[in-house]
């Protein structure tokens, strides 16, 4: 390793700490959406049984209807969100492993990346559907 | 009663699939994973399979390869719902004997359109 000194490798042992922190904050990034969304979920199913029970003109039942619908789409962001988060620990992982091996002196050789990104979405849009 | 065995390792996503299948009729059976599908399936005849991709313990394609090699299975339709969105993915799940491929999230209307058009 040229031109490496013990100036870098203290930076790169910084920067692997740096790393952690930042995969602990996503993990309680994780939890707080979790959490989020189990209290949104078990509102939702009171309003959703209610739903079928309450009487109410056309116009307001196709109203409530279509609101829950979009709640049943967006409710579906923890999933998407937990993926997102998994994959970039994941990758903050290699990433302090390869840092940690550089402030030793090993040429970690740095995977490109554990595996394709699995989520793409940028928003809560309904996603394509394709039939063989 | 027609019968949708839904796989997703996900409690909220299995959730609002439920909600949306059962206000629609059907009757729902639950897994957390593929192998928990795999066991299900084998113990219970369904009309149609609706699996995530990613999950622990068995993934939504190996679920649908080794279901499509069960006699009992061979006809059944499934679906994969998943957040990949990749040709190289489809085309796995394709190759697997997946009838189709949903991204999420899903509408619920257009996940029971597709419902009814591949249930027999």
């Amino acid at each position: 390793m040229e031109n490496f000194d013990e100036h870098d490798a203290a930076t790169m042992r910084r920067a692997a700490l740096e790393c952690e922190a930042i995969a602990a904050d996503l993990e309680r990034l994780k939890a707080m959406i979790a959490d989020a969304a189990d209290r949104l979920t078990a509102s939702f199913n009171v309003v959703g049984a209610l739903e079928s029970r309450a009487v109410r003109g056309k116009a307001e039942q196709d109203r409530l209807a279509g609101a829950l619908s979009n709640a049943v789409t967006a409710l579906q962001f923890q999933d998407m969100a937990n993926q997102l988060t998994a994959h970039a620990q994941r990758r903050l992982g290699s990433l302090r492993e390869a840092l940690t091996k550089l402030s030793d002196g090993v040429d970690p050789l740095l995977a490109t990346t554990t595996r394709l990104q699995p989520v793409r979405q940028a928003g809560m849009g309904a996603g394509s559907i394709d039939l063989f | 009663m027609q019968s949708i065995l839904a796989v997703d390792d996900s409690a909220s996503m299995r959730q609002m699939v439920s909600f949306t299948l059962k206000g629609a009729g059907y009757n729902v059976i639950e897994a957390a994973d593929g192998q928990e599908a795999l066991e299900k399936a084998r113990a219970q005849q369904v009309d149609l399979v609706l699996t995530d991709q990613n999950m622990p313990r068995m993934d939504g394609i190996t679920l649908v390869r080794q279901l499509r090699a069960m006699h009992a299975f061979a006809a059944t339709p499934m679906l994969i719902l998943t957040t990949e969105s990749s040709d190289e993915m489809k085309a796995k799940g394709k190759a697997a004997g997946a009838t189709g491929w949903l991204v999420k999230p899903f509408d619920p209307a257009k996940l029971l359109d597709v419902v009814k058009r591949v249930i027999k």
